[in-house]
């Protein structure tokens, strides 16, 4: 076992060397300025070398870096169970670290919105007080955004994706390594805010609330956590285009990729482009904290006494959600294919009108960098902005109608097969209705006027996110489960898991808009007593789903040791990445797969009897 | 069902709060028959178009189904264009109706961690204890934050108006009372700070009177400085 987790212990050894390097350099450094009344420029280049340490521990040195100053690198052969905790560079091991990851962040993460409604369970102060409160909710907030940024554009864009396109690797397997052994610093900072006197801001950060100089420096290993997470994004955004564009197995035309594909490829997009807006406002963070530059603060009084005249916190409003918005969809696209990935290969029939969903998706992207101040129509941006914010996000409902014409039209006289992952992508589609109709509420400035920063939003955005990712990643999960691990998870217990999660979220959460449309505004720990009744009817469905998720735990972690073998094709799915063995050799196919129809050709008459929709070529094992 | 929908929303004491209300009506209305049809196409779907266990047979290769798509592109782009439209901009319009009157009351707000402080200029009224406007009046407030404190955010759930308090500027926000009303009788007559501002952030909060005009009068002639 020890053995097995060498690579962490010498990266952790490597990031307390680089930590203190840095520690000791800014301690230099600080020397040669006014004596700062805190310790974050320590803080800051303690994480920065802690960091760079922890990579060059890991081996990106070893099996990379050596290669840039003209030395051999060493070959990467791990095996056995140590490749999971090592900088292995094969994109399926690199896929179930991401899963595992995120699985136990998101699990974490639960476990904290738990202590939330335990709080708000009454208007008054009970189990946590407002700065506890504070900490909890922003940490819940930043672990669920991370988890639902990367579990899919991670976990599985790196599993399955190079499979679905008969590729053997990504096309930059090192990089692809780097961006997740980037992850694992995010949530160890992230962890330790608590005992930085915990941050306080909500995932937002807004200035000049994050930039205070008397807030808890929590609030900048948040904004270094959320930067970091941020490149890892970038890098792999940038990995999966050129993958999709570079690596498709010949005859995999761009009209035969899997829908899911085309959603990673659209979300990558935004990955790729859109995450450094976020960064430039976290640097700007940063940099305020530590420095004292004047990106947001409008005015502050300095060591002597002096008035300094600064920026505009509007202005890192913009910037944030420049990336946020976008960052949604980063969110919502892949799960989009997902679904409709995941209804066509239960209904056998092929994903109705393809291609204009793949059209669908590519408005999508292209609005979705234009609506970015849908969440500024309270902040006091001029109003003249109101109206054409309105116009371009209340657009976005019809490529996403499409999708939604493309599941009801694939379920239509399909031949459903309800299994766990099929029960899941259903409800998605049905919760992420709800959550799709009550945006338009606050794309509608009249009515986001009042709701902005009530419970509305918080029911609304978790209708997007948890009843349309979260849902789709657990369809995702299921559907691919035979396939990762080799072995079929529990059929019962995942249906009692859709049965609990989808009942008690929607209960959860449809009973939220009510105190919203009644006044209560989110972000706090106490409330007026008229709130009472219905935040306690909230917590106790919101335990009732927090129960839920012990079978799915459960359920997971047996099947991978005692569940049945699967075999290479438990749903006789036609994609690619079902016809190697399950889980598939390192090399992803005995041959490298040639194709020669789309993806979803069921019910097609074909000409050859032994044809499949999609196939390796002979000699074909098996089948 | 709308009954029961209008009973949801709490008491609507001014003009804006009306108009808000009524635009949250309509697409309330509108969604239900969206929400009601995916329902609908899908729930069919799921009792008609089953397979059992280990039949593996194909469902009929159709791909897609140029009548339907093109009218679902029509009516969905209809729909979101006469939304849009109403109750979007004529909404805007209409919540925007007052800014160029003259205002009967005018009242300058500032936040900062974690108090609201209300002067009235024209009466020479300084106070944070509690919010007081004359009912049937309209309500001009100049809103900012102290300009070394952080973003807050002035929202009277009752009015259903909100906008930031934001350091270094002042926002505005009219708001024409129409009914009478206070904290004590309902919680919706409060000033709620509603963009996160720390600590205190959730009790950053002022009762508010609406009270009829000679009231008013009489309060000011109270509190007055002069
Ligand atoms: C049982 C499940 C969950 C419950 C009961 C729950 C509950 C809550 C509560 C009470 C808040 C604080 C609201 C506030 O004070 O403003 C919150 C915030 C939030 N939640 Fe959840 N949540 C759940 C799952 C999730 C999941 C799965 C995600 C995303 C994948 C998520 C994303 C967020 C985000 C982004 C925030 C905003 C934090 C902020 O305002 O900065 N939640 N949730
Ligand atoms: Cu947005
Ligand atoms: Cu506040």
């Amino acid at each position: 076992m020890l053995t097995a987790l060498w690579p962490l212990i010498r990266a952790i050894i490597w990031s307390a060397i680089g930590g203190a390097i840095g520690y000791g350099f800014a301690s230099g450094l600080v020397t040669f300025t006014d004596p700062p009344q805190n310790l974050e420029v320590q803080i800051s280049l303690a994480y920065v070398g802690a960091l760079l340490g922890w990579l060059f521990g890991i081996g990106v040195w070893k099996y990379w870096g050596r290669e840039w100053f003209g030395l051999k690198p060493d070959h990467n052969e791990i095996k056995g169970a140590s490749r999971f905790f090592s900088f292995s560079i094969d994109h399926k091991v690199i896929g179930v670290q991401y899963l595992v990851t995120m699985v136990i962040l998101f699990l974490l993460a639960g476990a904290l919105a738990m202590l939330l409604r335990v709080e708000l369970a009454n208007g008054s102060q009970n189990l946590m007080n407002a700065e506890q409160y504070n900490t909890a909710m922003s940490l819940h907030g930043i672990i669920m955004i991370a988890v639902a940024v990367a579990t899919i554009m991670g976990g599985f864009s790196n599993f399955v994706l190079p499979l679905m396109i008969g590729a053997d690797d990504v096309a930059f397997p090192r990089l692809n390594a780097l961006s997740y052994w980037i992850v694992p610093p995010v949530a160890v900072l992230l962890i330790l805010t608590p005992f930085f006197g915990g941050f306080d801001t909500g995932w937002t950060a807004y200035p000049p609330l994050s930039t205070a100089a008397n807030g808890p420096d929590g609030t900048l290993l948040f904004a270094f956590a959320f930067l970091t997470f941020g490149l890892s994004s970038i890098l792999g955004g940038m990995n999966f285009l050129v993958t999709i564009i570079a690596k498709r197995a010949p005859g995999m035309t761009w009209g035969r990729l899997p829908i899911f594909v085309w959603s990673v490829f659209a979300a990558a997009i935004i990955s790729l482009t859109a995450t450094q807006w976020v960064a430039y406002g976290l640097i700007m963070i940063i940099l305020e904290r530590t420095t004292g530059m004047m990106f947001f603060a409008p005015t502050a009084i300095d060591a002597a006494g002096v008035g300094l005249s600064g920026g505009s916190s509007i202005l890192f409003e913009h910037v944030f959600w420049f990336y946020s918005h976008p960052a949604v969809y980063i969110m919502i696209l892949p799960a989009f294919g997902l679904e409709l990935e995941i209804i066509s290969h239960f209904t056998r029939k092929p994903v109705f009108a393809y291609k204009w969903v793949v059209r669908a998706f590519f408005a999508i992207v292209f609005l979705s960098f234009l609506v970015w101040a849908h969440h500024l129509f309270t902040s006091g941006m001029g109003q003249n902005l109101h109206g054409p914010f309105m116009l371009v996000t209340e657009l976005i409902s019809i490529p996403t109608g499409i999708v939604f014409l493309a599941a009801l039209g694939t379920m239509w006289r399909g031949r459903m097969w309800l299994r766990t992952p099929m029960l899941f992508a259903l409800a998605m589609v049905f919760n992420f209705s709800i959550g799709g109709l009550t945006g338009i509420f606050l794309a509608d400035v009249a009515t986001d006027i009042n709701l902005q920063d009530t419970y509305f939003v918080v029911a609304h955005f978790h209708y997007t996110i948890v009843g349309g990712e979260i849902f789709a990643i657990m369809a995702a999960l299921y559907y691919w489960y035979p396939k990762i691990t080799g072995r079929m998870y529990n059929e019962t217990l995942g249906r009692i898991h859709w049965a609990g999660m989808f009942l008690f979220f929607n209960m959860t959460f449809l009973t939220m808009f009510i105190p919203g449309v009644e006044g209560m505004n989110r972000r706090v720990a106490v409330y007026p007593e008229t709130f009472n009744d219905i935040n306690f009817v909230v917590s106790i469905f919101a335990f009732l789903m927090g129960l839920s998720m012990i079978p799915f735990a459960y359920n997971m972690a047996n099947s991978w040791i005692r569940g049945d073998v699967a075999g290479d094709n438990p749903w006789h799915a036609s994609t690619l990445e079902w016809q190697t063995t399950s889980p598939p050799p390192e090399e992803n196919f005995e041959h490298e797969p040639e194709v020669f129809e789309g993806p979803y050709n069921y019910g097609r008459k074909r000409a050859q009897a032994s044809q499949r929709p999609a196939r390796t070529p002979a000699p074909a094992e098996g089948d | 069902m709308l009954i029961l929908l209008w009973n949801i929303f709490p008491v609507a004491a001014s003009r804006e709060a009306d108009i808000i209300d009524e635009a949250f009506l309509i697409l309330t209305i509108l969604a239900i028959p969206i929400m009601a049809l995916v329902v609908v196409i899908m729930g069919y779907s799921v009792l008609k178009f089953r397979r059992s266990e280990g039949d593996f047979e194909d469902a009929e290769y159709v791909t897609t189904h140029k009548t339907w798509v093109h009218s679902w592109l029509i009516w969905t782009t209809a729909l979101c264009i006469a939304v849009i439209i109403f109750p979007g901009w004529i909404g805007l319009v209409d919540i925007r109706a007052t800014q160029n009157d003259v205002a009967d009351v005018t009242v300058d707000v500032t936040g900062q961690q974690w108090v609201w402080t209300y002067e009235y200029p024209d009466l020479d009224v300084s106070i944070i204890s509690e919010l007081v406007l004359p009912v049937d009046s309209l309500v001009r407030f100049n809103i900012t934050a102290r300009p070394d404190d952080v973003l807050h955010s002035f929202w009277i759930p009752a009015f259903r108006m909100k906008i930031d308090a934001v350091p270094g500027l002042i926002t505005k926000m009219d708001v024409t009372t129409t009914e009478i009303g206070e904290f004590n009788h309902d919680q919706n007559f409060r000033v709620q700070c509603a963009e996160l501002c720390g600590l205190n952030h959730a009790i950053m909060f002022t009762r508010v009177r609406v009270v009829e005009k000679d009231e008013f009068d009489a309060w000011v002639a109270e509190h007055s400085a002069s």
